[in-house]
C-alpha cells in the first residue's frame, strides 16, 4: 500500500483540521470514511440528498491534498469511448494514407511473400500504440505521476452497462485495452462516486466501495459550515438564517433547501447587508432558497409563525 | 485484538440474521477496518464498519440498530440498574452499608450491624456457611465479576447455549444454564429458611435473582446472535405460504415488509438486464473502424443498437368482497417493482370499472388499496367491467402489454362478455388471468373459469405470496425480451 502517498490523509484528526482548512466541515463520519478509504485504498461511494456536499467533498480532498482534480461527469447513453480511453480514428486513417508510400520503401528489396510478411511484422503495431491513444477522464486519471482524486459523478445517471465497465477500474486500479494491454494506475486515485439515488446501484459496484450517506445537517454542523464559506456575515444573524432553513425543511416541500442554497443565501444577506431576518427581506429574497413556486407559496404562508418561533429561542 | 474480531464475526453473523447481505469479502474489510481505527473509540468505530456493512440507507438504519444493541454497555452495568443488589456488586465497598439500609429489601433491616443477614445466620449454622463458602456464592456475595463472568460462560458452554433456535428455548436454555452453575444448592437453601428466616430468605432470593438474570442475558444473547435471523426466515417461509385471505391484520407490517423484499430482489434481478440505447445513431468510431480495411472508405456504417423496451403492466383487480383481499396484495406488490416496471396502469371493479393509477400516484400504497376497496367493492359484474375496460383503455392495449386480471371468475350467472376478453387477448402480448380459489373449484357453480381459460395465455392459480412472487418474476423475465 502506497500510504505515503497522501500523508494528508493519515489520520481522522488530520483531515478533520485540514479540511476545515479548506471550508469543508466535516462531520466524524465523513472524515473516518475518507481516512479508511485513503488507508485501503477503496473508492468512496457518496450518497445524499442534491447540493449537500457531495462533489465539493472531492473538490476539496483534491485541494488538501494538492492533487489534480479528474472529473467525469455521468449521463444516460456515456460509454466506454467517453469515459475510458478512445482511438484517434481520423488520425489512424489520416496516416495510412500517407504512410502508403513508406511501404515501398520498407518491402524493397524482399524476396518472396513470407520475407515481405516478415518485414511488415517487425514494424509492430504502429498504428495501435499509444500515439493513437485519447485518453479519457478514468485513463487520465490511471496516468496522473503522483496521485489524483477521481470523481465519477451522478454514477447513478449512467446505464447499467457503465457500471460493470467501472469495475476494473475501482477495484484493480487499472485499465485494459485489447489491442496494448493492461495499464495500471502509476499511483493509486483517491476515488469518489456520487449518487443521488435515482435508482439502486448493482451490487458489485457497490461492494467495492466504502458507503458514506451524508444527510442534512444538525443545526449547530449547518452554522458552523456557514461561517466557513460566509465568515462576513454576522454570527447572530447566521445562527438566525440556519434556524430559519432548518424550519423550513421541516414543511411539505417539493424540493427541501440543501446546504448548497443555505450559503447561496447567506451571500445574497450579505450582499444587501442585511441585518437581521424580518418577513419583508425573507420575502424578497426566499427565491435564492426555494426553487419552485408552490414551495414559496407553502413557506410564505407559514412565515409568520416560523418566524415567532425564531424569536423564542 | 483476536478476540476483538471474533466478536466482531459475532456481530456479522447478528447483522446478516437482520437481512442485511454481508459477503465475506465485506467481513474482510470490516476486520481490516477494525484494525485501523481500533476498538478504543466506539463511535469512530462504528462510522468506519457503517462504511463497509451497510450498503443501502435502510441498512445503515439496521446496522445503527444492531450496533447499539450488540456493542451495548455489558449486562453487567445493565443489570445494577435493575437489581439493587447488582449495584452493590459492582463496588463491594457498599455491601456492608447498604445490607444497613433499611427499606433496600423488607427484612434486611432487621439484619445485625456486623454483617448481612445470611452472614450471622452462617454464623449459628453449618449449612448455611458450607453455602456461603461455595465459590459461586462466594462470588456473588463478594461481587467479582470476574469470577461470574467465567461462571456464566462455562455454564453456557455446558448447557449448550449456542444451538439456541426458537424463542420459545429460552426458558428450557436458562434452566440448563442454571443447573450448570450449582444454583441448586441455593434453591435449597431458600426452601429451608422460607419459614424462619425471613430476612435471610430474602437475601438468598436476591442472589437467586441476581443469578437468573445473567443467565437469561446470556441466553438472550446467544439467542440475539444464533437464532433470531433463522426464527425471522422462519415465520417469513411461513407467511409467504399462507393464504393471503387469511393474513391478518397484526401480520400485515412483516407482509409488507416481506412484499418489499421481495419486490427488491426481483428488481435488481430484473432491473440490471435492462438496455437503454438510442435509435438510428450513426457509431462513428465503429464504422470507421470497419472502413480502416476498405482504405476508409465506408461501404457499411454501422448503428447504435435500436432497442428500447417500454414494457405496460395493466392490471385489472376484482375488488368485490370475496377477493378483495388479493387485490391488494397484487397492487402492493406490482408497486413495489416500480422501477423495473414504471409504466403500470390499475383498473379497479366489481360491477363498474374504472382508473386508479392516479391513486397509487398520490397515496402511499396501502391507502390507495384502501381507497379502492372503499370505493369500488360490491357485487361482481365482468361483462360489464370488460366493457368498460375496452371503452377505457382498449386503443392502449399493444404488443408492449401485458393484462393482469385477478379474479374469481364468478359472474352470479349473468354473461361474461368473453368475447371482449378475446378481443383484449388479440391486441396484448400477454393475458395473465390470476385467480384465487384453488383449480379443483374452478367451474364449479356460477365460476366462467373454465371458458375464461380458453381466452387467457395464461391462468393460474395465485393464494399465496410465494404464488405471487413467481408470478412477477416471470412478468420481469418476459418485459426484458419485448
Amino acid at each position: 500500500m502506497e500510504t505515503n502517498l497522501y500523508p494528508e490523509l493519515g489520520s481522522v484528526e488530520n483531515i478533520n483540521s485540514r479540511f476545515e482548512a479548506a471550508g469543508y466541515i466535516c462531520t466524524p463520519r465523513i472524515a473516518t470514511v475518507v481516512y479508511l478509504a485513503a488507508a485501503l485504498n477503496k473508492p468512496i461511494l457518496v450518497e445524499g440528498p442534491p447540493g449537500v456536499g457531495k462533489t465539493e467533498l472531492a473538490k476539496t480532498c483534491a485541494s488538501v491534498i494538492g492533487k489534480p482534480l479528474v472529473r467525469l461527469q455521468c449521463y444516460e447513453g456515456l460509454d466506454e469511448a467517453k469515459a475510458l480511453y478512445e482511438w484517434k480514428y481520423g488520425k489512424q486513417l489520416l496516416y495510412t494514407q500517407i504512410l502508403k508510400e513508406q511501404l515501398g520503401e520498407i518491402l524493397d528489396g524482399a524476396t518472396g511473400l513470407q520475407e515481405s510478411i516478415r518485414r511488415l511484422h517487425s514494424t509492430g503495431d504502429v498504428f495501435y500504440s499509444k500515439e493513437f491513444l485519447e485518453p479519457r477522464p478514468l485513463l487520465k486519471a490511471m496516468e496522473e505521476e503522483h496521485g489524483a482524486v477521481l470523481l465519477i459523478d451522478e454514477i447513478d445517471k449512467a446505464d447499467f452497462e457503465f457500471e460493470s465497465l467501472l469495475l476494473e477500474v475501482l477495484s484493480d486500479y487499472q485499465v485494459s485495452i485489447p489491442e496494448i494491454g493492461t495499464i495500471a494506475a502509476r499511483s493509486k486515485p483517491v476515488v469518489f462516486l456520487t449518487s443521488n439515488d435515482t435508482r439502486d446501484l448493482s451490487d458489485a459496484l457497490k461492494r467495492r466501495c466504502l458507503h458514506l450517506h451524508i444527510p442534512f445537517p444538525s443545526i449547530e454542523l449547518e452554522a458552523r459550515i456557514v461561517t466557513a464559506r460566509v465568515p462576513e456575515l454576522e454570527q447572530r444573524l447566521t445562527d438566525q438564517l440556519v434556524r430559519f432553513v432548518h424550519a423550513i425543511r421541516d414543511l411539505d416541500l417539493k424540493k427541501a433547501p440543501a446546504i448548497s442554497e443555505t450559503i447561496d443565501w447567506a451571500r445574497s444577506l450579505l450582499l444587501l447587508h442585511a441585518e437581521r431576518l424580518d418577513s419583508r427581506l425573507i420575502h424578497e429574497t426566499l427565491n435564492v432558497l426555494l426553487k419552485y413556486e408552490e414551495d414559496i407559496n407553502t413557506a410564505e404562508d407559514k412565515l409568520s409563525g416560523i418566524l415567532r418561533q425564531l424569536e423564542t429561542p | 485484538m483476536a478476540a476483538g474480531s471474533d466478536q466482531l464475526l459475532a456481530f456479522i453473523k447478528f447483522l446478516r440474521g437482520k437481512d442485511v447481505p454481508i459477503s465475506p469479502a465485506d467481513s474482510l474489510d470490516a476486520i481490516h477496518v477494525a484494525s485501523l481505527l481500533g476498538y478504543a473509540d466506539r463511535e469512530q468505530l462504528k462510522e468506519g464498519l457503517a462504511a463497509t456493512l451497510a450498503k443501502t440507507r435502510h441498512e445503515d438504519v439496521v446496522f445503527s440498530e444492531a450496533f447499539e444493541a450488540f456493542f451495548a454497555p455489558t449486562s453487567r452495568t445493565e443489570m445494577s440498574a435493575r437489581t439493587p443488589l447488582g449495584s452493590q456488586q459492582d463496588d463491594p465497598s457498599l455491601v456492608s452499608q447498604d445490607a444497613s439500609q433499611p427499606g433496600n429489601s423488607p427484612a434486611s433491616g432487621t439484619g445485625g450491624a456486623g454483617g448481612s443477614p445470611l452472614e450471622e445466620l452462617a454464623k449459628h449454622n453449618d449449612e448455611i456457611a458450607a453455602l456461603l463458602d461455595q465459590p459461586l456464592v462466594k462470588a456473588l456475595t463478594s461481587g467479582d465479576e470476574g469470577a461470574l463472568a467465567v461462571a456464566v460462560e462455562n455454564a453456557a458452554a455446558a448447557a449448550g447455549v449456542d444451538q439456541i433456535r426458537l424463542f420459545t428455548q429460552r426458558g428450557q436454555y436458562m434452566r440448563r444454564m442454571l443447573d450448570a452453575m450449582g444454583e441448586e444448592a441455593l434453591r435449597d437453601a431458600a426452601i429451608a429458611l422460607e419459614n424462619n428466616h425471613a430476612a435471610a430468605f430474602e437475601e438468598v432470593q436476591q442472589l437467586r435473582d441476581n443469578l437468573r438474570q445473567r443467565a437469561r442475558d446470556r441466553v438472550e444473547r446467544a439467542w440475539m446472535v444464533h437464532a433470531q435471523g433463522e426464527t425471522e426466515d422462519f415465520l417469513d417461509g411461513a407467511l409467504a405460504e399462507v393464504r393471503l385471505g387469511n393474513i391478518s391484520p397484526h401480520q400485515m407490517a412483516r407482509t409488507r415488509k416481506l412484499i418489499e423484499r421481495m419486490a427488491r430482489k426481483l428488481a435488481t434481478r430484473h432491473g440490471r438486464r435492462r438496455r437503454r440505447t438510442r435509435r438510428g445513431q450513426l457509431n462513428v468510431p465503429a464504422t470507421l473502424r470497419g472502413a480502416a480495411a476498405t482504405d476508409g472508405i465506408p461501404f457499411e456504417p454501422r448503428w447504435k443498437r435500436t432497442e428500447r423496451r417500454k414494457p405496460q403492466v395493466m392490471a385489472v383487480c376484482d375488488v368485490s368482497g370475496s377477493v378483495a383481499a388479493y387485490a391488494k396484495f397484487l397492487l402492493m406488490f406490482l408497486y413495489a417493482v416500480q422501477d423495473v416496471l414504471p409504466r403500470t396502469r390499475s383498473f379497479a371493479f366489481s360491477s363498474i370499472l374504472g382508473e386508479v393509477t392516479q391513486w397509487f400516484a398520490e397515496l402511499p400504497v396501502e391507502d390507495a388499496v384502501n381507497k379502492v376497496n372503499r370505493f369500488y367493492g360490491g357485487a361482481t359484474d365482468y361483462g360489464r367491467a370488460f366493457s368498460d375496460l375496452s371503452a377505457l383503455a382498449l386503443n392502449d392495449i399493444n404488443r408492449a402489454t401485458t393484462v393482469i386480471i385477478l379474479g374469481d371468475a364468478r359472474n352470479n350467472n349473468s354473461d361474461p362478455r368473453l368475447d371482449v376478453l378475446a378481443e383484449i387477448k388479440a391486441r396484448c402480448k400477454r393475458l395473465i388471468w390470476l385467480n384465487p380459489e384453488s383449480r379443483t373449484a374452478w367451474g364449479t357453480g356460477d365460476s366462467e373459469m373454465l371458458q375464461v381459460i380458453r381466452h387467457c395465455h395464461i391462468a393460474t392459480e395465485c393464494n399465496n405470496l410465494k404464488q405471487l412472487e413467481r408470478i412477477v418474476d416471470k412478468l420481469l423475465a418476459d418485459s426484458r425480451g419485448t
